[in-house]
């Protein structure tokens, strides 16, 4: 039997997150209505309602562009954010080794480095060795601010790791490689997802490094802010409530898909 | 020739461990290991014969798990000679040698099923999957493991079935010595009594040599052929439970089945005197000890002594306490400023509080150096 009193706790704790909620989703919820007037300005409330500029964005040679700029960026991104911070986790929380706790703090210290500060000093860089600016430009800079990050993400799984699992496996007689392959990475799987999730998100989502440093290329977060900027039409709304939603898709796959593979595991 | 034929009459008969060959498999000449300034493992000889049982007992820090890695190959000597059947493998790593530990945790696989751990070493000699999953049912069958575990998540096991998968997959290895880290220390009491059992009668049936760690005496005596006893880096005794039990070689190791009743004594100009001035009589002195001893008196030879009956030595007192051991009683007898124990079996005439009389006799006694 629940107490009146617990009753009550439960009751404005419901009332607190629905609130909390509510301040979190209603700009965005504002957001996605813009982007489905019929009108051409940004202005409330929506008098007509229309689906027009969603199909003007959806069929735009301009946003393609764009998008796949984006995606690009965002894969090789992954791809090697991944590839880099799995051994530097490694580093970071399983090996002991001389000038761990100097890596360990130096390899964080660009998460806190201001993007915009961060993005023009990479620019600077690439201007006095000569590179132009383009999205593979953008790609150096993104990794030096995720890596870092997705190296943290990982170090957190490496931290659970038991050692003596790869001590184990070596006494049974196989190779490193081997090892790697059959203990190391399987147990360390989930933490590398969620790392290459993040690398993903933080980087379609990246504005400040972008800016900088794509050159005459263009992402969608760059295409954004130029057109609120100057130039607003309903396709800004639109465009940034359907990359809201493939994000969004993407990490409840992400999620959905560890999830089956955990539990497929458990149930065995 | 004659070798050959002697090891695959020991593969055909699986009591000939009960006879262990003459020939050491592994060897140990003055192995050390440094860290630092501090030496873990600091001059141990042992040889370990073919399909023998031998344990290794120390308290905690005494050195013996450092020893077990040298032998399996994680951690490479400091000083010595370990060879395997004649070859030095001082330098050889673990998955070179025809060695395999169990470890103190297991060290199972938690993302692999049952089947899957028992078949990670054949998998790693590209066995084909079909001969795999036999050997490992086969496996599973000597370990008493259902057949229906074999797709089983390995950490939905229980305490006692992950001994088995781990014990399991280390003889997939087939490897000619297997080493154990304290692999029951983690288990209830009857779990473990029936498991060191089972681990016994696997070691006659599998023939092989067995190099067991453990901090418990007892567990030691249970299973093993030889026990060594281990204390600061050094092996200080080494030879048959009842050779230990016996005869320890010095008071660590006398002490270290538990509870004694210990008396330094003195030889002086008119026989042996305790620390407390009291004559004892004392027998049986090891060879190079002369005027100073321990003597050492167990609780189960300490006992009641009868108004009246003759015993060589003779202590009064009071008994303080009693606590019930299963079958048989153990006392706490206070006499003046000292604590003697004494064990007798269920259903004595005396209880806490009375008066008695406790003694030994000298051939009783265990007599040790220092």
């Amino acid at each position: 039997m629940e107490t009146r009193a617990q009753i009550r706790t439960r009751f404005a704790i419901r009332v607190w997150t629905a609130f909390v909620l509510l301040l979190v989703y209603l700009p965005i919820l504002c957001g996605a209505l813009a982007g489905l007037t019929k009108g051409r300005y940004f202005v409330f409330p929506v008098k007509v309602f229309s689906g027009e500029w969603w199909e003007k964005t959806l069929s735009s040679l301009e946003i393609q562009t764009l998008v796949h700029n984006s995606l690009l960026i965002a894969v090789i991104v992954t791809l090697v954010s991944v590839l880099f911070a799995f051994f530097g986790a490694l580093a970071f929380a399983r090996y002991e080794w001389k000038g761990r706790k100097l890596y360990q703090k130096i390899i964080l210290l660009p998460i806190f480095f201001p993007q915009p500060v961060l993005g023009l000093a990479l620019l600077l860089w690439f201007n006095a060795l000569g590179i132009n600016p383009s999205w593979m430009t953008a790609v150096i800079a993104h990794l030096v601010w995720i890596v870092p990050v997705v190296t943290l993400v990982i170090a957190i799984q490496v931290y659970g790791f038991d050692p003596t699992l790869e001590e184990a496996a070596r006494d049974l007689g196989a190779s490193r490689w081997f090892i790697l392959r059959e203990v190391t990475l399987p147990i360390l799987w989930p933490g590398i997802w969620s790392g290459a999730l993040f690398a993903f998100l933080l980087s379609w989502g990246n504005f400040p490094l972008s800016l900088y440093t794509a050159g005459v290329d263009s992402t969608i977060p760059k295409w954004l802010y130029s057109k609120m900027v100057a130039g607003y039409t309903p396709m800004v709304p639109a465009l940034g409530t359907m990359s809201t939603l493939s994000a969004a898709a993407l990490l409840l796959g992400g999620g959905l898909i560890g999830m089956l593979l955990r539990r497929r595991r458990a149930e065995a | 020739m004659t070798l050959a034929v002697t090891s695959s009459a020991i593969a055909a008969e699986p009591l000939a461990s009960a006879v262990p060959q003459a020939k050491p498999v592994l060897q140990l000449v003055g192995v050390r290991k440094v860290f630092g300034e501090f030496a873990a493992v600091d001059g141990v000889n042992v040889d370990f014969k073919e399909g023998e049982f031998v344990s290794i007992v120390g308290p905690s820090g005494s050195g013996k798990t450092t020893l077990l890695r040298m032998l399996a190959g994680m951690e490479g000597p400091s000083e010595g000679y370990i060879t395997l059947r004649g070859n030095l493998i001082n330098d050889v790593p673990a998955d070179k040698r025809p060695t395999c530990l169990v470890f103190q945790s297991l060290a199972l696989f938690p993302h692999k099923t049952v089947g899957e751990n028992i078949e990670f070493p054949l998998k790693v000699r590209k066995m084909p999957p079909a001969e795999r999953k036999a050997r490992a049912l086969e496996l599973m069958r000597m370990v008493r493991l259902p057949e229906s575990y074999y797709g089983k998540n390995v950490m939905r096991c229980s305490g006692g079935e992950k001994q088995r998968v781990a014990l399991a997959r280390a003889f997939a290895y087939d490897p000619d010595v297997l080493f154990f880290d304290e692999p029951l220390s983690a288990l209830d009491y009857k779990l473990k009594k029936a498991l060191e059992k089972e681990l016994k009668d696997l070691h006659r049936v599998s023939g092989k040599t067995f190099v067991y760690i453990t901090h418990s005496l007892e567990e030691a005596m249970v299973m093993s052929d030889r026990v060594g006893v281990m204390s600061r880096g050094k092996l200080v005794q080494i030879g048959t439970p009842e050779e230990i039990y016996t005869k320890p070689a010095n008071r660590f190791v006398a002490e270290f089945f538990g509870e004694v009743n210990s008396f330094e004594v003195r030889r002086g100009a008119d026989g042996w005197k305790a620390a407390d001035g009291k004559a004892l009589v004392v027998s049986g002195l090891p060879e190079g000890v002369s005027d100073a001893a321990t003597v050492i008196v167990r609780p189960e030879t300490m006992r009641f002594v009868p108004t009246g009956a003759a015993v060589d030595n003779a202590i009064q007192g009071t008994i303080y306490n009693e606590y019930s051991l299963g079958s048989r009683m153990q006392y706490q007898v206070h006499a003046g400023e000292r604590i003697y124990l004494v064990e007798a079996p269920r259903g004595g005439a005396v209880s806490a509080g009375d008066a008695v009389t406790i003694g030994w006799d000298a051939a009783d006694a265990i007599v040790v150096g220092d």
